[in-house]
């Protein structure tokens, strides 16, 4: 057999990608050129049709409750996104570099994984007792003392969503920072602290712009999960924070699809430059 | 030197963020043996008891709290998750063998891919059941249109874990089969499908947990209130009030978790073991 064509069977051939292809086009590009075609649809009280119309668009611009989810899903996206990465990355830091044993990082990295197996919406709700009036923070920290009156800003604001998410999504933070933090070559770390380095000229110079791509990939899984987000918004603010999944799905239950693909086009938009934003920092294909 | 101030201050900072991300399930675990049927979902425990797991399983007299509605659910989740867990590990394998030739628009082809993990579920939700609605005019069903947007969802994991092993894999074993005169596909099976299935089992297990914990995708395109599956059974209790019953679940669906976990180690024990066994044979032969 000539070189030429165990190379061609080595590689496998390229028809076996097309199942993918198709597969993907059908039931996640398509659907979203739907979302954007339907938004210009009219809209009456229980049902649309397909006459072109910009009613729905004017209608989201011009309500305050629609642009106002618009900039709270801005917001609790910038503050979990921060929260995460603060929260996350001294957790990677340890679990990466500092760890010097290979079976403990593994041991930590699962203790962190673990909880995802619990049901997600389960997790948002434990929540609830927990930061609730007569929850365990309060009863807690009413015990040690430290307050008198229950704090009660704790459930139900915006607070309690950002504090719900930091927790869902930090460990998003905490594995590909770690990652990265694993791959660092200790030799250069050495040869720095031989020069003279501290730590901090050490951490600046060296392990945090190693760890950056980590921090990018993190930065995506978080972001892309809390935009698409209107579960833990509606389980712990009393649907009093809207985002615009929140939008979404109370127009869908009243059956106001045009609103929901005016507001899903928005979403659409948000994320992708979100997404581009990130890729232009990082190429992920180079990463794996 | 500062590492060794640093390291035990990172030490208990890792301390205090485990105990951040197992905080509310201690409590959910307490409260979840909170009497019934009328202690509620709050502290103080009014008595311990086991009242909520025996509710679940149905050995409780009828009171005027209902039972969760989670037998069929559970079923159909269960199948759900098998039926996704099957088509997008044959996906991601196919995809990921076909990445092995640099073919053009593989960069393109990657990021489609790849974005199916990305988009929020809601957005492939609204839109695979606007498609149902208006265009196909079909019911959505959990085995059809949440089916579909499952796979999407969980197809990309797959094809990252096996993209992932097919890159270290050494092709040189493929090419000896080749060049005894095996077709292709039965080189496959022999072969080359072997030496890939701890990484099978991973997208297996990835796709598996995805799609039985998938929440907004289903919540769309999953249609009428009849047939839910267990996510969707679980939020519908969401509006209405909050019983300790659903946290006598979360910690029953955790050891079920936990169950699934250790099969997963189990296998994946195995077929190291096995790999080493018939590297051993052959340094004998």
């Amino acid at each position: 057999m000539s070189d030429a064509t165990v190379t061609a069977k080595r590689q496998g051939p390229s028809w076996l990608i097309l199942p993918g292809i198709v597969w993907m086009a059908l039931f996640m590009v398509v659907p979203i050129a739907m979302i954007c075609y339907v938004s210009f649809w009219t809209q009456t009280t229980f049902n649309i049709s397909s006459t072109p119309t910009l009613a729905s668009w004017k209608q989201f611009f011009a309500s305050d409750t629609y642009t106002g989810a618009l900039w709270t899903t801005v917001r609790i996206w910038l503050i979990v996104l921060a929260t995460t990465f603060i929260i996350g990355y001294p957790t990677a830091l340890f679990v990466g570099l500092f760890v010097k044993s290979k079976t403990l990082s593994t041991v930590l990295l699962v203790v962190c994984v673990i909880p995802f197996w619990t049901s997600f919406l389960i997790r948002v709700l434990a929540w609830r007792p927990m930061l609730g009036k007569e929850g365990a923070i309060n009863i807690i920290l009413m015990k040690l003392h430290i307050i008198s009156q229950p704090i009660e800003v704790l459930l139900f604001t915006e607070l309690s969503v950002i504090i719900g998410m930091s927790q869902i999504y930090c460990v998003f933070m905490v594995g590909p920072i770690a990652f990265m933090l694993g791959r660092i070559d200790r030799n250069i770390i050495e040869a720095a602290r031989d020069l003279g380095a501290g730590f901090g000229r050490i951490f600046w110079k060296i392990i945090f712009p190693l760890s950056l791509p980590g921090v990018v990939v993190g930065a995506i899984f978080v972001s892309v999960m809390v935009l698409g987000e209107f579960a833990t918004s509606s389980a712990l603010s009393g649907r009093k924070v809207n985002l615009l999944g929140n939008i979404i799905v109370t127009q869908v239950g009243s059956l106001k699809w045009a609103m929901a693909s005016v507001t899903g086009v928005i979403l659409t938009v948000v994320m992708g430059m979100v997404i581009a934003a990130f890729l232009r920092i990082v190429d992920l294909k180079r990463e794996l | 030197m500062e590492s060794r101030v640093l390291k035990p201050m990172l030490a208990v900072y890792v301390v205090a963020f485990i105990l951040f991300l197992y905080g509310p399930f201690f409590v959910l675990g307490i409260l979840s043996f909170q009497e019934g049927p009328d202690g509620g979902p709050q502290f103080p425990i009014t008595e311990w008891s086991t009242y909520w797991y025996r509710q679940i399983f149905g050995l409780t007299p009828p009171s005027r709290i209902a039972p969760l509605p989670v037998g069929e659910a559970l079923i159909r989740s269960l199948i759900l998750a098998f039926m996704t867990m099957v088509t997008s590990t044959v996906l991601g394998v196919m995809s990921a063998q076909a990445f092995r030739r640099k073919f053009r628009g593989s960069g393109f082809v990657f990021y489609l891919i790849v974005l199916g993990m990305m988009v929020p579920g809601v957005l492939t939700g609204l839109g695979t059941s606007l498609l149902a609605n208006n265009v196909f005019d079909i019911t959505r069903h959990w085995y059809t249109t949440a089916f579909a947007t499952h796979v999407a969802y969980t197809f990309p994991f797959a094809f990252l874990v096996m993209l992932a092993i097919l890159n270290r894999f050494d092709g040189s074993v493929e090419e000896a089969a080749w060049s005894l005169g095996v077709s292709p596909w039965k080189t496959f099976r022999k072969v080359t499908f072997p030496l890939i299935f701890p990484g099978v089992l991973s997208a297996m297990l990835f796709a598996f947990t995805l799609s039985f914990d998938e929440f907004p995708r289903s919540l769309f395109a999953a249609g009428g209130s009849e047939d839910q599956t267990l996510p969707l059974a679980i939020y519908g209790t969401f509006s209405v009030e909050i019983h300790p019953n659903i946290f006598a679940f979360g910690v029953l669906t955790t050891l079920f978790s936990f169950a699934l976990l250790s099969v997963y180690g189990i296998l994946m024990g195995l077929s190291v073991r096995r790999a080493r066994k018939l590297a051993m044979q052959e340094e004998i032969a």
